[in-house]
């Protein structure tokens, strides 16, 4: 007992010492007249503390629930951060018995008012149940009497009747002072754990003694009501983080939220006792098999008997030559079933139906794909992924994958096939699907990683042949050649659009008048896109005195630098490698010769990640400019940030430089 | 895992309608005039409404729309709004293709059912029963149908023809049957230059309009609603909410909003009585004492709209906002009123149409309408009007949103028709002043202040206000989106909510913001406000436009050359001219290598005819070009 008292009297101590009391409704004079963040003097509000517990309870009626429950003390310095006085809870709502429950407790704002602590309730009526759809609820409250300076702080309790845990996400576009999470598990269950970002999670794991009291109330029973205990360890997950800073957006980033410092966890087995293992996921292996197994997959994927005489037509069609057959399939599978934009990795309605109503999911249409593909003897498989908004898939999971694409496996190669993108074609993927790696599962029930990234780069080719007038004007012709991601975006950027709205776009963007328009191999998806235009612009050229100034690329010259950002934290997202080249030709007006042209330029990013050229030479009374830029990675790593700044800062200021005509005497 | 446990429970409210009706759904008998350039085109659109009794009325709508290409797609969406009140009676939608067959019938679990809650909004009981088709071909017809039940009879479905640009429509007609108890307000909107088919009788009111061509969409151009005929109908009997009402004039409406929405919310408790009047007992005038009011208001409350029953249409209890230090722009009003009252300061509710473009409260059409309240003071000064759900602006000041526009002023005696403040196009100005120098390897260190007034104080606001340095840093490079490498070394900003004017202090510098090229140096002259917008190029425009708000901007800047250039060339000035405004520049030499650069423009508030749109390019080009002028100097 004694010893105890010693503990006890220790831990108070210890608060007191470290002058911080995280105990709910426990808010100091400190906290609350505190004028803004020491470690962040831009930050409008503070997570000061946040606590998340989760564990299993066991009730013997019920079995196991899980328990999430989160403390969060907000400090809202300024009216830029008032939005963090509201607050909304999703929680998961099909029906009454298989329903999550949540309670909101404790839930004050917390002002200094004459050097007194004043604290304002939020009110039951105060809080907003909105039923989102069939299987989702929001619970929504904003807290009462809101100031600057002032602290809210709020508890609640979700109960589930579901197993799976949801990820811990220690980082938000605020700063948070302190950040503690206790996760228990039984032994019972077992989760995979994996950690995500770039701030580092401070966690420990121990096991711990626990038992689960059974009682018998079985009225035969003499004793009328008998107990009997269950020993059992728990795993327990400890987070101790201080000072985690704002996850701060910046451009070129796939998904900030990516980036977020992110605890994740997937049920991987169950074990009850005297049971055998239940697997829902571990290896990648199994993770596969759990996949394969799923009603909405492998059996979905067997189906062939729909489509037969479709598939004869095509296969008469393409006459023998396995490339158009496949072309033939896909192109028919795109046109057959379109996309009701639900991403997944298993069918919605099922291939049958998705074939007959000509609606499904990535599951149900690229499915259909495949099993088109086998049928007509193509090796063909489903490559399962996850989007960029839904993360990358670290570990063994299945949730970790959203959406299922097919692949054609040839020598050391594959080739991806996406027939839910009205403009994709083999190997062409939408920007969504490009995240890292997928994993192809064949019928053998093996599997492997296959590599989603464009090996292709991005490529957009002009070539301009203008002559400049006296007056400033320049005309002539525009000719752009887009090839692969870049032909699929301009084709997604114009696929909504008629002729007369692309001109309009063009015509505003580069301030050009368009006399013709065309476009060749629009519609054609094996081929690059071609646009070309003739075109006059006015004043398209400075005319100063007796001397003729413009730059060398025009309107195509690349005149303010992308990266604004002095510093980065995150790697450069570029998507694909990326290509780009400018031809031009330019004809001087008669009496007037070159006075000057810029230099040369040859500049190179660090590691052979990328390199500019700029080429200017004269000829007569042309100008022939040449400007070529290549990056080389899909992805560029931010510790050579600072090089690619100075290159892009090195080419904008080329590209800036002038070339002078002068009259001739 | 949660998402693949489910379990389907749907239970249906609504019955599917049965056709006893043909319709020609073939895509190839639409004349060509009236889908030549259109993404769609409305086959018919009825709307019939049978206003039953003062406490009863059920619409019904009929729609059939062909989609002729993916640009219509819009209306690949079939939407019925509800709530509480309003009651979903019968939902159908059958869709037809090319050759008018059908080729599906929608089922009732193809619906989704949501809530309909936007950004502000914390909480509102209003519905959405949607359905969205997936197109496979064009051209497609989706035909839908449904019955609405309600005894909110204040608000009865208006008829407007058309609501989409880049659509022909054959017919729209509008029917309403109603009780003869019951006396209508009718206004007919824009019928001048438009045939619409009326039919009347003794309880019952028919509108038919045909064949319509396709309206293309421009820039600067007025709403459909302005361009095309509407009606708007209201019941002088009317029921909302659980509340009856009767009207024939704003005045009377005005009375009975009032007595039934405003009378008795504005309590307050003694002790806040007291403190306000505490805070207001140095103030020797009605406007002192508000303006402290207004000050204290905005400390403390925000702005959180909870929409719930007929609380969408009254305010909160002032007493609760006392409490909570929230509400709604009805709540906040209220409560702003009530503590004007408590200090004996008169000011009445005023409801109007926000929103940057200026839309009227209709002066000929008593009934229900607008979508937002603020508060009017009749002082001695003049009238007075208040936004009470800004934290930011000044005392009175309403540019952008509720501007120069008709509103009803809501007395215990009865509505008042009253028009809010307008903002000429000369008073709204930005002025630049400043200087700049330029280092002999085309560096710029510039010093500048930005002071802006009128409208054009609350576009500096909304960019500046309130931002953390980081945010300032990225706002002001937006800004100064023309210059490369800008590093800033001060950036202040200051909300001087006495003068009403925002005022910025920007320092910075810039390597290569002059370009050099062989032995010459080529310097931008207008560094800090270079006007780069052309609106784009419309072939045969057909619509008229309107600048909503003129302005005026005002740069003067002193400029330093390098001195181990000769100058070579100094642009000296341009004057233009024209109907939407002047532009003038100037460079005044102060010596040799120091100038002082001057320029205006002004933009004039109006509304123009379709052909004098490319005078309007035109002139914004030449201020373009203007806005590029280059100083050159060479090597010595």
């Amino acid at each position: 007992m004694k010893k105890i008292l010693n503990i006890l009297i220790f831990m108070l101590v210890l608060t007191n010492l470290q002058g911080q009391d995280y105990r709910i409704g426990k808010i100091s004079k400190e906290e609350l007249s505190e004028k803004v963040y020491p470690l962040d003097s831009t930050a409008n509000a503070v997570k000061l503390y946040v606590n998340k517990r989760v564990y299993f309870r066991y009730s013997q009626n019920i079995g196991y629930q899980l328990i999430t429950e989160v403390q969060e003390r907000i400090k809202i310095y300024n009216k830029e951060g008032y939005d963090w006085a509201t607050k909304e809870i999703k929680y998961y709502t099909p029906v009454a018995s298989t329903s999550e429950r949540l309670s909101i407790q404790n839930a004050k704002t917390y002002v200094l008012e004459n050097g007194k602590i004043e604290s304002y309730k939020l009110k039951n009526n105060e809080i907003f149940t909105d039923k989102n759809n069939k299987y989702w609820s929001t619970d929504k409250f904003t807290m009462p009497n809101i100031v600057d300076g002032c602290i809210v702080e709020w508890k609640y309790i979700i109960i589930s009747p579901y197993s799976s845990i949801d990820k811990i996400v220690l980082q938000s576009s605020i700063p948070t002072k302190k950040f503690e999470a206790d996760i228990e598990i039984p032994e019972y269950y077992n989760f995979n754990l994996k950690e995500t970002g770039y701030f580092r999670i401070n966690s420990t794991i121990s096991t711990r003694n626990d038992n689960i009291i059974l009682s018998n109330n079985d009225r035969e029973n003499r004793n009328g009501f008998s107990t009997q205990k269950i020993d059992l360890t728990k795993k327990v997950i400890k987070i101790d983080n201080e000072n985690i800073p704002a996850l701060i957006e910046e451009p070129y980033v796939n998904e900030i939220t990516n980036y977020a410092s992110t605890l994740h966890f997937e049920l991987a087995s169950i074990k009850w006792p005297q049971s055998p293992i239940e697997y829902f996921s571990q290896t990648w292996e199994n993770v596969t098999k759990t996949i394969y197994k799923n009603g909405d997959f492998g059996p979905e994927l067997e189906k062939s008997g729909y489509f037969k005489d479709d598939l004869q037509l095509l296969i008469s069609k393409s006459g023998g030559d396995t490339n158009k057959l496949i072309v033939e399939i896909f192109e028919f599978v795109k046109q057959k079933v379109k996309w009701n934009n639900v991403a997944g990795i298993y069918t919605y309605n099922g291939v049958k139906e998705a074939y007959k109503t000509s609606v499904g999911n990535t599951a149900d249409i690229n499915f259909i794909l495949i099993a088109m593909l086998k049928e007509a003897g193509i090796q063909a498989n489903p490559i399962i992924l996850s989007t960029r908004d839904n993360g990358i898939p670290i570990f063994p999971t299945i949730n970790g994958f959203n959406y299922v694409i097919a692949g054609i496996e040839v020598e050391n190669d594959v080739i991806l096939l996406d027939a839910t993108e009205e403009f994709s074609a083999p190997d062409l993927l939408p920007l969504r699907v490009l995240n890292w790696q997928g994993r192809i599962i064949r019928e053998s029930g093996t599997s492997t990683w296959v590599n989603l990234t464009p090996k292709a780069s991005s490529e957009t080719n002009t070539t301009l042949n203008i002559s400049v007038k006296k007056n400033g004007e320049i005309e002539g012709m525009k000719r752009t050649v887009f090839v692969n991601n870049s032909a699929l975006n301009y084709r997604n950027k114009y696929g909504n659009s008629s002729q007369e709205k692309i001109i309009e776009k063009i015509e505003e963007n580069e301030n050009i008048e368009i006399i013709d328009h065309r476009i060749s191999n629009y519609s054609d998806l094996y081929l690059p896109v071609t646009e070309l235009l003739k075109f006059n612009k006015k004043n398209a050229v400075d005319i100063i005195g007796d001397k003729i100034y413009f730059k060398p690329l025009l309107f195509l010259a690349t005149t303010k630098n992308p990266f604004k950002l002095e510093n980065r934290e995150y790697p450069v997202d570029f998507g694909t490698p990326i290509g780009s080249k400018e031809i031009v030709s330019i004809v001087i007006p008669d009496g007037y010769v070159v006075e000057s042209i810029p230099e040369s330029l040859a500049i190179a990013l660090p590691n052979d990640y990328g390199v500019y050229h700029l080429k200017i030479s004269t000829a007569e009374n042309k100008i022939n400019v040449y400007s070529m830029l290549q990056i080389n990675t899909p992805v560029y790593p931010v510790e050579n940030y600072p090089a690619l700044k100075e290159f892009f800062k090195v080419l904008v200021n080329k590209n800036l430089e002038q070339i002078i005509l002068k009259k001739q005497v | 895992m949660k998402k693949t446990k489910i379990v389907v429970l749907f239970t249906l409210y609504f019955i599917q309608i049965s056709y006893s009706q043909d319709y020609n759904f073939n895509s190839a008998t639409i004349p060509q005039n009236i889908k030549e350039d259109a993404h769609s085109v409305v086959l018919f659109d009825q709307v019939s409404v049978e206003l039953k009794s003062q406490k009863s009325m059920s619409y019904i709508v009929k729609k059939a729309v062909t989609v002729l290409n993916k640009f219509g797609n819009g209306n690949r969406y079939v939407v019925v709004p509800y709530d509480g009140s309003r009651r979903i009676k019968s939902v159908s939608t059958i869709i037809y293709n090319a050759f008018g067959n059908q080729i599906k019938k929608v089922k009732n679990k193809e619906y989704k059912d949501v809530s309909q809650v936007d950004g502000g909004t914390l909480f509102a009981d209003n519905r959405l029963l949607y359905f969205e088709y997936i197109p496979l071909s064009y051209p497609y017809t989706i035909y839908y149908e449904y019955e609405i039940e309600t005894s909110n009879t204040a608000f009865i479905p208006s008829w407007n023809p058309l609501s989409d640009f880049e659509t022909g429509l054959l017919t729209s007609s509008y029917q309403i049957n109603y009780n003869k108890e019951l006396k209508l307000n009718i206004r007919e909107i824009n019928f001048e230059n438009y045939k619409v088919e009326k039919s009347e009788n003794e309880n019952s009111l028919n509108y038919k309009i045909s064949n319509l061509e396709p309206i293309n969409k421009e820039p600067l151009s007025l709403s459909l609603k302005e361009l095309l005929p509407n009606v708007k109908i209201a019941s002088n009997q009317f029921y909302v909410e659980g509340e009856a009402g009767e009207a024939s004039n704003w005045k009377e409406l005005g009375k009975w909003e009032y007595d039934n929405l405003y009378r008795d919310v504005g309590y307050l408790s003694d002790e806040t009585v007291a403190k306000i009047n505490l805070l207001v007992k140095d103030a020797d005038s009605d406007l002192e004492k508000a303006k402290i009011i207004y000050q204290y208001v905005q400390d403390k409350t925000r702005y959180i709209s909870v929409q719930v029953g007929i609380g969408g249409l009254k305010p909160m209890l002032a007493s609760e906002v006392d409490r909570l230090g929230y509400g709604d722009c009805k709540a906040l009003t209220n409560y702003t009123k009530s503590l004007l009252n408590a200090v004996g300061v008169k000011s009445y509710f005023t409801e109007l149409f926000g929103g940057f473009e200026r839309l009227d409260m209709d002066f000929n059409s008593p009934s229900i309408q607008g979508n937002h309240v603020i508060l009017n003071l009749p002082l001695e000064e003049g009238d007075v009007w208040l936004e009470c759900t800004s934290q930011k602006v000044p005392f009175g000041y309403i540019a952008n949103f509720t501007d120069d526009r008709n509103v009803i002023v809501i007395k215990p005696e009865g509505g008042e028709l009253k028009k809010t403040t307008v903002y000429p196009a000369q008073n709204n100005i930005q002025l630049t002043k400043g200087n700049f120098a330029i280092d002999n390897d085309g560096t710029i260190n510039a010093k500048l202040k930005i002071e802006s007034s009128g409208t054009q104080y609350n576009d500096n606001l909304d960019s500046y206000e309130g931002k953390n340095p980081t945010e300032l840093d990225a706002q002001f490079k937006a800004y100064f989106n023309s210059i490369n490498n800008i590093v800033f070394s001060k950036i202040e900003v200051l909300n001087n909510k006495n003068d009403v004017k925002y005022e910025e202090n920007i320092e910075f510098s810039a390597s290569n913001y002059a370009s050099i090229s062989g032995n010459k140096m080529l310097i931008n002259v207008n560094a800090f406000n270079k006007n780069t917008v052309v609106p784009k190029r419309i072939r045969n425009r057909k619509l008229p436009f309107e600048i909503s708000r003129g302005f005026v901007d005002i740069d003067e800047v002193e400029i330093k050359l390098p001195k181990t250039y000769e100058i070579e060339y100094v642009p000296t000035k341009k004057e233009i001219t024209s109907k939407f405004g002047t532009y003038t520049f100037e460079l005044i030499k102060i010596n040799d290598y120091n100038y002082l650069y001057k320029r205006k423009l002004q933009i004039e508030t109006g509304k123009y005819k379709p052909e004098e749109y490319e005078d309007y390019r035109n002139f914004k080009k030449d201020i373009n070009i203007n806005d590029n002028i280059k100083i050159i100097l060479k090597t010595i």
